[in-house]
């Protein structure tokens, strides 16, 4: 049961007054704080964001990914597509390296699961177009990327302060084994 | 009854197991690596090791014999501590490069690790490095990934008989050697890749092109090589199989491949196949090696080829008669394919021209075994073979020939059964065989011999009268035996011994003695030994379906169900079915059809999935033959000899391409299934097109529609459906009624005059390897690499004579023609012979023999080819 006074709030409509005054106060009396993208307003991402794909280049500049198929294995969208082969010398080379980007919904694991920090998201994240081939990322594409987003310090910062794979000093459950990578390699 | 605990389970077993066993069967897990159900029991990796009660050490659960009140732990901290430093011990040296192993993803010690390992490891110094080898043919070795478990050396020795490998060196050096190249040849059956936990032995097929993950389309079918029927389990990426691996737990071959079977795929994705339909535009008159393709043929739209073909069988039909038309069905193809082949013969074109390459052995050695024996005598289960006696083997190697049904024979061996071989039998010499090896051409003395010898040790049992009148005449003394055969009398009453004490003996009898002279005396000989000791008979067959197609009707007396045609009462049971006439005139069987063509009175063929010109003796004549045929139509995955002479050639879909079904040895009936895509049409739907347009709509949406009229019409088959395939239930005598006990009067001819025969002549013989399989293998790389071509095989003797060693160019020629080909030398070998593989392009031993064709089995028979050899300088 109402009590009185409230039964008179509802006749005079009381508390949608209330409301109204507000927001015509806040619409009349405060800044905007709409950001004017891309326009006006263009924030830079904050190191470590995840935005677009790249494949990592080591130091001689070749692709460093081995085509292990772990990252795609772990997608959660599965949008990963590798295709590899046995090169002329009988090791492996990988011929196609594809990520469907549209897809994508930029968790990060693929960059978890590489046990070599071979794939990697950049800051990049301003490429949408009109056409969905343009979306759709290619080995080449992805390679280019890398010389567009990590070229020199920021690569090494990236990996340095951000992205470690898995491997270099994950911490598993108790007592679980994981590939720590060869100490004595060569 | 014995009751034992496991992690506070109570467990009730039967019959005495090992721990291991009883927790399986509990569904309890015990990690393991070298124990394998399909091997010995080792002992070697202590993964196993588990806890029990009142036993102060921890014991190997895979070992262990489960005792009454046994109260046992698998999973403790104890036992985990164990197990982490047993996997710690073997990362010391194990490269983890899974990200580079192909194995990664199915490896155990990776599973076992993630599960079990130790976090990290103490062991400081360098890990070995051994280089990977690509040495071999098919497989890849990879030593440093090793963890000697020994699987793949028990596998080698004890399952597959090959012993080609064994652990070399000690302790942390140990690998495994040799593969080939050592005292004992790897035969290449891959069944050492399948039980490596690791990834140190591995396929060099389709390497680094897949993970085992990604391999998302799997498919149970058939082998498409030989009569065996082995279940094979395709797996394949983006519609390419990628690779072919076996299934535990298969009836026929339980977990096992051979070589052809493993590795033998790759002819499906071949660029050679063809693909569109062709029409000749060259004269026949051409030399047909010698042009392109383009220049005989143009392509062809489906359309405009198969109404042609229609009109011309129409005009040809009607101008000469419907038989003037024959057809030549194929082993290869599904019993679908061929029950529409020969009904689309029978009805459509109205003949019963219709046979196959079975006509060379397989169907008249069974048709005389029959007779005597009744329906379905052939058909005895494959893995029974292990639990004979003894095994009296003939006429041919079955662990080449049949290589799953020949590791039975070994199998029999190694379990104490007795081997017995006649003749070379090179796949058991080391499976102590009792063998006895005539000389040439007194093989049928031998037989007579063993037949009166055991007619003396066991007397006539009285059942057969019409095969005891065949034989109680014969008279041949071990006195003969010496002296003809040039066997010793030890070792005849050895092996008389043997064969008249066993109780379950099995007979294995290969192409090789049909296709020698009087073949059906030595057939007959062979039935009266069975039937004296009481045995089955298993008759080798080469092509996948053999059997099958011989169900389906594809004979020229045959109706489908084994009917026979000349019976009008079978006749009319079919043409109500098919409500048509079926012509009562017996038909031309493959080898009358050559003749027909020769004398110009066939004037139009359609080969459905067979290679004639290949794959028939005198192969020049059966040319000459097909070139004189008005009307010439191939069916065919490749452009084969005989289809390079065809007017029409029409693409088919390959094996793992369509549906179906195979029958196979054991007259088991197994599904065949799609795996992967191709544009075209499969052989059954292109003969219903045909006959559509030629007015005789044979309509039928897929295979199980037909398989669905098989079961209908074939008494054979009565009520059988697809789904009773799939349960496994399709084993002979099926539900239907088998003809049994047929007994007609047994036919036979006694040699009249014997063989002469001089040490000093060579005889040209046929070679059937264990890599190849008529012509398909060839189209597949990874078979050619291990055989990859044709030899002339002759004795040491025979090459010091002529001064000749490996490899040397030699010209073989015969009355009919010569070849020039590299010499193998081979210990095995006698000094009359000259062997030669009917396998390679351009290179069978068939264009050089001459034949005779058997009085009664119709075999033809191809033993007595003289040879000549020459070296050739270049
Ligand atoms: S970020 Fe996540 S969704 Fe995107 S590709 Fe990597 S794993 Fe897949
Ligand atoms: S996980 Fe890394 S190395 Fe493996 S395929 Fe992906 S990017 Fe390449
Ligand atoms: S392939 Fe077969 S024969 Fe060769 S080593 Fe392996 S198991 Fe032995
Ligand atoms: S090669 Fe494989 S199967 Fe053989 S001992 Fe080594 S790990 Fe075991
Ligand atoms: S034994 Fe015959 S059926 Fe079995 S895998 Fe070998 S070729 Fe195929
Ligand atoms: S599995 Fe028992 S010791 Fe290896």
């Amino acid at each position: 049961m109402k009590t009185g006074k409230e039964f008179i709030k509802t006749i005079f409509f009381v508390e949608l007054i209330k409301g109204m005054a507000f927001t015509l106060k806040t619409l009349l009396f405060t800044p905007p704080v709409t950001r004017r993208y891309p326009n006006k307003v263009k924030v830079p991402a904050q190191p470590g964001f995840r935005g677009l794909h790249a494949l990592a280049k080591n130091e001689e500049g070749k692709m460093k990914c081995v085509g292990c198929g772990l990252c795609g294995a772990y997608c959660p969208s599965k949008c990963i597509y590798i295709y590899t082969s046995e090169g002329e010398d009988h090791t492996k080379v990988v011929d196609r390296y594809e990520i469907e980007t549209p897809r994508c919904i930029y968790c990060g694991f693929c960059v978890e699961a590489c046990p070599f920090g071979a794939i990697t998201l950049s800051e990049h994240y301003e490429y949408s177009t009109y056409s969905r081939d343009s979306l759709y990322m290619t080995k080449d594409k992805l390679l280019e990327n890398w010389d567009k987003y990590f070229a020199g310090e920021k690569g090494k910062r990236y990996f340095r302060d951000f992205w470690r794979p898995k491997t270099t000093d994950f911490k598993g459950y108790e007592g679980q084994a994981m590939f720590k990578g060869n100490k004595n390699e060569k | 009854m014995i009751t034992i605990s496991i992690n506070g389970k109570e467990i009730r077993l039967e019959k005495p197991m090992t721990v291991l066993e009883a927790a399986r069967s509990a569904g309890i897990k015990i990690p393991t690596l070298c124990w394998h159900e399909q091997l010995e029991k080792y002992g070697g990796c202590r993964l196993c090791l588990v806890e029990v009660e009142k036993m102060p050490r921890l014991q190997t659960a895979c070992t262990l014999m489960v005792a009454d009140g046994m109260v046992i732990r698998t999973e403790t901290g104890r036992i985990a501590d164990v197990r982490r430093g047993i996997l710690e011990f073997l990362l010391i040296n194990h490269p983890l490069d899974c990200p580079y192993c192909d194995k990664a993803g199915e490896c155990d010690l990776q599973d076992l690790v993630e599960k079990y390992g130790p976090v990290t490891g103490r062991f400081k110094e360098k890990k070995r490095k051994v280089p990977e080898s690509l040495e071999d043919p098919v497989i890849v070795r990879n030593m440093e990934r090793c963890i000697v478990c020994t699987r793949c050396v028990r596998m080698c020795e004890g399952v597959q008989g090959a012993s080609a490998i064994a652990v070399i060196d000690r302790g942390g050096h140990s690998h495994i050697e040799p593969f080939s190249g050592g005292r004992f040849d790897c035969e290449y059956c891959g069944n050492c890749v399948s039980v490596c936990p690791v990834g140190a032995i591995m396929s060099k097929l389709h390497r680094h092109s897949y993970r085992p993950w990604q391999l998302v389309d799997e498919v149970e079918t058939i082998c498409p090589y030989c009569g065996v029927g082995c279940t094979l389990v395709v797996q394949v990426r983006d519609d390419v199989i990628k690779r072919v691996v076996p299934k535990l737990g298969t009836v026929v071959n339980n977990g096992l491949l051979c070589s052809r079977g493993r590795f033998g795929y790759e002819f499906v994705g071949s660029k050679e196949r063809l693909t569109k339909p062709l029409i000749r535009i060259a004269s026949k008159t051409h030399d047909a090696s010698r042009v392109t393709h383009n220049e005989i043929f143009r392509e062809a739209t489906w359309e405009e080829a198969i109404s042609f073909v229609a009109k011309k069988l129409e005009e040809i039909k009607d101008k000469y008669g419907s038989d003037s038309i024959a057809g030549i069905a194929s082993p290869r193809c599904t019993n679908e394919d061929n029950y529409i082949f020969q009904k689309f013969m029978r009805t459509a074109i109205g003949t019963n021209n219709i046979d196959s390459t079975a006509r060379t052995g397989f169907a008249g050695a069974q048709n005389f075994i029959e007779n005597i024996f009744g329906q379905g005598a052939t058909a005895n289960i494959i893995p029974g073979l292990s639990n004979s006696d003894s095994v009296l083997v003939i006429g041919g190697d079955p662990t080449a020939i049949n290589p799953i049904l020949g590791l039975q024979i070994r199998a029999c061996s190694r379990k104490g059964g007795n081997i017995l071989t006649i003749g070379k039998v090179k796949g058991l010499r080391f499976f102590n065989p009792v063998s006895l090896k005539p000389v040439l051409y007194t093989e049928t003395v031998l037989l007579e011999g063993i037949v009166t010898a055991l007619r003396e040790r066991i007397g006539l049992p009285g059942s057969n009268p019409n095969l005891e009148a065949g034989i109680k005449d014969i008279n041949i003394s071990d006195g003969e035996i010496e002296k003809t055969c040039g066997i010793k009398g030890n070792d005849f009453t050895m092996f008389m011994k043997i064969l008249s004490e066993s109780s379950t003996p099995s007979i294995v009898i290969g192409k090789e003695l049909v296709q020698s002279n009087s073949g059906n005396y030595k057939l007959l000989l062979i039935a009266a030994i069975n039937y004296l000791i009481n045995g089955r008979i298993y008759l080798l067959s080469e092509r996948a379906n053999e059997q099958g197609l011989l169900d389906m009707g594809c004979a020229p007396d045959l109706l489908p169900g084994y009917r026979p045609l000349t019976f009008a009462e079978f006749r009319r049971k079919y043409e109500n079915s098919w409500k048509t006439s079926i012509p009562d005139k017996v038909g031309f069987s493959i080898f009358e059809m050559m003749d027909a063509a020769k004398e110009g009175s066939l004037k139009a063929l359609y080969v459905m999935g067979e290679n004639p010109v290949f794959n028939l003796p005198d192969a020049r004549s059966v040319e000459a033959a097909m070139k004189n045929i008005d009307f010439l139509v191939v069916q065919d995955i490749f452009l084969t000899e005989t289809a390079r002479l065809a007017d029409v050639v029409f693409p088919a879909l390959s094996w793992s391409e369509k549906d179906g079904t195979f029958t196979n040895m054991e007259r088991r009936i197994q599904r065949l299934r799609k795996a992967v895509h191709r544009e075209g049409m499969e052989d059954w739907r292109i003969i219903s097109e045909v006959s559509k347009h030629m007015g005789v709509p044979l309509n039928y949406s897929n295979p199980e529609d037909i398989f669905n009229e098989v079961s209908k019409v074939s008494p054979l088959h009565r009520d059988m459906t697809y789904e009773d395939i799939e349960k496994g239930e399709a084993v002979y005598p099926y539900k239907g009624e088998p003809l049994r006990g047929v007994s007609e009067e047994i036919k036979f001819q006694v040699p009249s005059s014997k063989f002469q025969v001089s040490d000093k002549k060579l005889y040209l013989k046929l070679e059937r390897p264990l890599f190849h399989s008529g012509t398909l293998s060839t189209k597949a790389p990874a078979l050619v690499n291990i055989y990859p071509e044709a030899m002339a095989r002759i004795s040491p003797d025979t090459a010091k004579s002529l001064s000749l060693g490996d490899g040397d160019i030699v010209r073989v020629s015969t009355k009919i023609g010569s070849l020039e080909l590299p010499v193998s030398v081979d210990k095995e070998l006698d000094n009359s012979s000259v062997l030669l593989s009917n396998n390679f392009e351009g290179k069978g031993a068939f264009s050089l023999m001459e034949y005779t064709l058997d009085s009664v089995t119709k075999a033809p028979c191809i033993d007595y080819n003289e040879a000549r050899i020459e070296k050739v300088n270049i």
